[in-house]
């Protein structure tokens, strides 16, 4: 690697180069570029090949390979070439390049003579605490769209037509209920296409609008389903789902999840996710609360600073734990990289001009940071929500990253009066989702990607939980949401279940961190789950027979334990008529199912002639005659069996009226590496091994989308489903020569069906 | 028109894994690039915390005695020789003990002191170098490996972890915690194999026989090309759905995709390494080794007081276990070997913690019993015979190949209770400095993640062991 050289001709420069003619301001203008594309190897106590960009001076004297910058000459200046990719390596290494238009800021501001300030502290873009009102300009009713075409108008570029009634219908389906619109109801909009009354319609619904805002909810607050919650992580999810449906406002959600007073508040929030131990100081449950908060609700970063003062920001360590204090049980002392500093933390908030510190009891300091985090001069809370929902019916903030309120948007304007008009009307999330959704912004074709700005919607993909429930809702196969006592399951919406392999592989995350956003990438992981995966390959199959009518409803128990582990459950039924008796002992996830000793204790048989002893029948091999002891009560003859085995009995033509038993684990392997838990069914009938446990087929599940038709029929109305169209008539050949399950998959598969656009 | 290829190229096939636009950067440290001398991780994880003096550092033996003081036990087995003249494995290991000399001993890998020893927690803190909880969704070092060094073959999964099934009861949404690729993002997630003898299924699918499976493919493609909406908008989303599907199907219908049928292997091959699901994963190891994958884990399996978690019983089950690693360890090397792939693979097999019969923790440390099965000071019955606490001060690390010097004994742990280390401890960060020294990533590699560096050992503090590699 050489010194700077100027061996380029002088055109290639002239060629490359934008017209800057503004005078460029070092720290409005440069130090903003250096931090966030350059920090995180040449700031801070990072300084690769001995390179600082911290201050104008240390630009200057450059590193190992000479100064970056050459006063007046940006042909001659190292750091110019790198960034334009004329010298190698490219900066930032291994990354995105600068933008042209921040290239050209660069190269202006060393042609005009590399000015500024020798301050040392990075002067850093603060977005102002308070909101402004800008006036709305004119031209358009919502102004949302006022804001909008302004911003297309500078740009140079114009308002793009709407989308058609079809694309919208299906656009504004996903994002209120995460589901695709059915045949009938995208015709019924169609035939009369009047799209406010859709959107106030789909917002009215709301156990379908709760059921899909809860997954972006739960992303945020580290909540999860399927996930063992012992004293130190408590779930939330009664009250999210209540405060969804109910409409709460958003203020008064912030205030219940920062402050929670009453019984049904969610103190799980601040309980946090902890892991038993010793635990690095920066992580006690009152320093998460802090960075969370911060994070989720006024996109700012306290986690560099929860151990030293940040080297990409100018957040203190003393401000981390400053906002600690306000929820922490005892005093907190300050630890510097996990070691005691001595201090103590006092609460402070992150804005000192909002409100002083408050001592007092607990209560009381939360009930002081919830004021704060919401009182009207704190225009980052409404902020940060509104800029999230945008993003996430636009595929990109008016900030991005979303995080990092700071950032500058796009449009201060169009944030800020969203904001503002936010905060006036009550914190109504449903208001403001309806102010976005019937602007005509929204309505645009979906354009843009990376860094590119504003043109209108992304092409967005779609969750895991929409992708799980749109195939459900045109297959009619949901999953089942099974209690563990013995009562009968029901259809349910993928977020309700624990994660799958299917799930988490598109994204669903391990809520375990907080999440604002999940990739939209497409990886070969995913594919191959997709196109070979157990979990969709059920799915199908299933759902294709209950498309072609061929579905069986599977036998019913008649008898379910429910999960048990050292209970003892008296079994006393009604068997008249039953032709088989077929005894099923399950596992239910035991540690060692291969040692777990259960059974069948006092099995009996009673009929009009007399009592018949189940042990008198016919052996089975697989059953074993001993003795149990259960809860404490000894049983000299039990039928034992392996875990899992399924005893069948011929009784047909035997008058038998009752079958009686008590079933439990012996006690014997109530031990620690065995752990059993287990399950006994009794049917009738052959069972369906997925469908052991009774379902209850009322509510989301049942038929599919015009099931029993026949494949005719069923193309047309797969396509409207899926795709909120109809087929070619190539596509109608094509499909209807396909096998239906090969026809399900691919429609899932296509990129069309797996973007909203 | 969009940028990028046209979609009839990708359909055809004409696609190449791309990095997702967006994914965390890389941040070279300033230094030389380092020689790789392996370009393949094998770990063998033995989950659960094996007992270190009844396998790889073994004590004075004392035999099982009713009334026996249980403070005079340090291992239940007696020592046998091995190809290495001063080092003794414990009874058991026969087959590992005859290829001690292509191996390296660490008897001194001390880990991290996290107060309550919770088996995942720790888990956690080997598996990614950093102890849980954590600000960012740290990676498994297998995303690290396949992020830094790329798939060694495209049509091979870089990172393979078998064994393991995630749905253990109480501890798996832990156990879920660290199987991820974190913010390294989904294309460097773990391909999982629970159940290695039906691991061809994770890729033939089981359900569609050959002719289906492809009919369906060309149902797929047909109806692709037959859509209006794709015809009018090549889109960049569109395009990187695409690819992702072309290279999932280059990987299903590859050959390389053989290397996960194991009954394509001569049975006399299989019924050595068939000790159980483990043996079954060391073979199924070695195949997706030579048919290109980066990194494979293969672990015994972590699941609550099974396996090598120990709470009683310990000699008895610590015959078990052995007998399942044994034969497949040996066969492995010696297969590689005679491949002439052991030098360019590293083989560690290591454990969240080792075991003793009276210490909990660490020696100087007082933590609380972690479970209700007590130790009893004096032995009464055989389940008390065996090591059965968690013991964080030393446990042993074997590694083989991958440039690691052959026949070495590194580090000395006290011969009398507490086992302490006596001599050259090594950290989780220092080992993983010299895994990946040897793999060629230097141990302060970081990765950016909301705007700051994620470093590959704990802050880029890992110092590589260089007595450790030849």
């Amino acid at each position: 690697m050489g010194r700077a050289a100027t061996w380029l001709p002088a055109a290639l420069w002239a060629a490359g180069a934008a017209a800057q003619t503004a005078r460029v301001d070092f720290a409005r203008d440069v130090q903003p570029i250096f931090l966030s594309r350059c920090a995180a190897c040449h700031l801070g106590e990072n300084r690769l090949s001995g390179l600082s960009l911290h201050t104008r001076a240390d630009i200057l004297k450059g590193g190992q390979l000479g100064p970056a910058v050459v006063p007046g000459s940006s042909r001659d200046s190292l750091l110019i070439q790198r960034v334009s990719g004329f010298s190698a390596p490219s900066m930032p290494m291994g990354a995105e390049p600068l933008t042209e238009r921040q290239i050209a800021i660069l190269r202006a501001w060393v042609d005009q003579g590399a000015a500024g300030p020798s301050a040392d502290a990075p002067a850093r873009r603060t977005a102002p605490l308070a909101l402004r009102r800008p006036a709305v300009p004119g031209g358009a009713e919502n102004p949302v769209d006022a804001f909008v075409a302004a911003f297309l108008a500078r740009q140079g570029a114009e308002f793009p037509r709407p989308v058609s009634d079809a694309v919208f219908a299906r656009r504004v389906y996903f994002d209120l209920w995460g589901l695709p619109p059915t045949p009938e109801q995208l015709d019924e909009f169609l035939l009369a296409p009047n799209r406010e009354p859709l959107i106030d319609q789909l917002l009215a619904n709301r156990k379908n609008y709760a059921e899909h805002w809860i997954s972006f909810w739960n992303d945020l607050l580290r909540n999860d389903e399927g996930v063992v919650y012992h004293g130190a992580r408590q779930s939330i999810t009664a009250w999210l789902l209540k405060a969804l449906e109910e409409n709460l406002p958003y203020d008064q959600m912030v205030s219940a999840l920062l402050n929670p007073t009453r019984k049904e508040d969610p103190a799980g929030y601040l309980i946090g996710v902890n892991w038993r131990g010793d635990i690095n100081a920066s992580q006690v449950p009152a320093m998460q609360a802090a960075q969370n908060s911060a994070q989720v609700f006024l996109g700012v970063n306290l986690k560099c600073n929860s151990c030293h003062d940040s080297f990409i920001s100018s957040w203190k360590l003393t401000d981390a734990y400053g906002m600690a204090a306000f929820f922490a049980n005892e005093p907190l002392e300050i630890h510097r990289c996990d070691v005691r500093t001595g201090e103590k933390a006092s609460p402070k908030f992150l804005f000192p001009e909002l409100g002083e510190g408050v001592g007092g009891s607990l209560e009381e300091r939360r009930a002081a940071v919830a004021r704060l985090f919401l009182t009207p001069e704190n225009g980052r809370t409404p902020r940060t929500l509104v800029n999230r929902y945008w993003r996430r019916l636009f595929g990109r903030g008016l900030v991005e990253p979303v995080d990092d309120m700071d950032a500058e948007p796009w449009d201060a304007d169009l944030l800020d009066w969203l904001a503002a008009d936010f905060a006036a009307h009550n914190y109504d999330l449903k208001r403001l989702l309806r102010q976005i959704l019937t602007s005509r912004a929204y309505q645009l074709p979906a354009a843009g990607r990376g860094d590119e700005s504003f043109r209108g919607p992304r092409y967005r993909r779609l969750t895991a939980e929409q992708l799980v429930d749109s195939v459900s809702s045109i297959t009619g196969q949901w999953r089942v949401l099974q209690p563990t006592r013995a009562a009968a399951g029901t259809y349910a919406r993928d977020w309700r279940l624990k994660s799958t392999p299917l799930t988490r592989v598109l994204g669903r995350p391990i809520r375990d961190q907080v999440y604002t956003g999940r990739s939209e990438e497409p990886a070969t992981l995913q594919a191959i789950e997709l196109v070979n995966g157990d979990t969709l390959r059920r799915l199908l199959s299933r759902g294709a027979q209950r498309l072609l009518g061929t579905w069986k409803q599977p036998p019913a128990n008649i008898f379910d334990s429910g999960a048990m582990r050292a209970e003892k459950v008296t079994v006393d039924i009604d068997i008249t008529g039953a032709r088989a008796l077929r005894l099923l002992l399950e596992d239910f996830d035991s540690y060692d199912p291969e040692r777990v000793v259960a059974g069948w204790a006092n099995a009996e048989l009673v009929s009009p002639a007399g009592i018949t002893r189940l042990a008198d029948l016919a052996p089975s091999a697989k059953a074993q005659k001993r003795a149990l002891r259960i809860k404490g009560e000894a049983f000299a003859e039990a039928l034992v069996t392996p875990v899992p085995t399924e005893l069948v009995y011929d009784i047909a033509g035997k008058d038998y009226t009752r079958f009686r038993a008590v079933v439990g684990v012996d006690e014997t392997s109530l031990q620690n590496d065995i752990n059993p838990r287990v399950r006994f069914f009794v049917f009738t009938e052959e069972p369906d091994r997925q469908h052991l446990v009774r379902v209850a087929e009322t509510g989301a599940g049942g038929r599919g989308s015009g099931a029993g038709a026949s494949a005719q029929q069923l193309v047309p109305r797969l396509y409207r489903h899926a795709l909120a169209r109809a087929p070619t008539a190539e596509e109608r050949r094509l499909a209807e020569a396909m096998d239906l399950e090969d026809l399900l998959w691919s429609l899932f598969m296509s990129p069309e069906f797996q973007y909203i656009r | 028109m969009g940028d990028g290829l046209s979609r009839r190229e990708f359909l055809s096939g004409a696609a190449a894994a791309a990095l997702a636009a967006g994914a965390p950067r890389q941040l070279w440290p300033a230094q030389a690039k380092l020689e790789p001398k392996a370009d393949t991780f094998i770990l063998l994880w033995m989950a659960g915390g094996m007992a270190q003096t009844e396998t790889f550092d073994p004590k004075a033996y004392t035999p099982y005695e009713s009334g026996l003081e249980c403070n005079r036990v340090l291992s239940t087995f007696p020592q046998i020789d091995t190809a290495v003249d001063p080092i003794k494995l414990s009874q058991g290991l026969e087959r590992i003990a005859k290829v001690m000399d292509r191996a390296t001993l660490i008897r001194t890998h001390r880990v991290g002191d996290l107060g309550y020893i919770l088996h995942t927690r720790h888990q956690y803190h080997w598996h990614t170098g950093y102890p849980p909880p954590q600000t960012v969704a740290a990676p498994h070092l297998g995303a690290v490996v396949a992020r830094t060094l790329g798939p060694k073959h495209p049509d091979v999964a870089p990172f393979i972890n078998i064994g393991q099934n995630l749905e253990i009861g109480g501890e798996s949404d832990a156990v879920k915690a660290f199987h991820t690729s974190g913010f390294l993002g989904v294309e460097y997630a773990p391909f999982l194999i629970d159940d290695p003898s039906q691991a061809v299924a994770s890729l033939r699918p089981a359900y569609l026989e050959e002719g289906r499976f492809r009919a369906r493919q060309e149902g797929y493609r047909r109806l692709l090309e037959a859509s209006p909406v794709l015809k009018e908008a090549t889109d960049y989303q569109q395009e990187s759905w695409l690819r992702s599907v072309e290279n999932a199907h280059r990987m299903l219908a590859s050959p390389a995709a053989k290397a996960f049928d194991l009954a394509a292997e001569p049975k006399q091959v299989y019924d050595t390494y068939n000790t159980g699901k483990f043996g079954l994963g060391c073979l199924l190891a070695r195949r997706l080794a030579e048919a290109g994958a980066r990194f494979i884990e293969v672990s015994s399996e972590y699941i609550p007081f099974r396996y090598w978690d120990t709470h009683e019983n310990g000699h008895a089950r610590a015959i078990g276990m052995k007998r399942s690693i044994d034969a497949p360890v040996a066969q492995l090397v010696l297969d590689l070997e005679e491949r002439g792939l052991l030098d360019r693979t590293v083989i560690v097999l290591a454990s969240e913690f080792g075991r003793d019969m009276m210490v909990e923790g660490k020696p100087d440390k007082r933590v609380k019993d972690q479970v209700s099965t007590s130790q009893p000071d004096t032995m009464t019955e055989p389940k008390h015979y065996g090591m059965h606490r968690h013991f964080t001060e030393a446990g042993s690390v074997l590694i083989f190949g991958g440039g690691f010097r052959k026949g070495y004994l590194y580090g000395k742990t006290a011969d009398e209770r507490p086992c302490k280390i006596v001599d050259k401890p090594v950290t989780i960060e220092d080992l993983h400095a010299t895994i990946y020294r040897a793999l060629g990533i230097p141990a302060d590699l970081a990765y950016e993640v909301e705007k700051r560096p994620f470093h590959v050992t704990k802050d880029g503090k890992g110092k590589p062991i260089l007595d450790l590699l030849a």
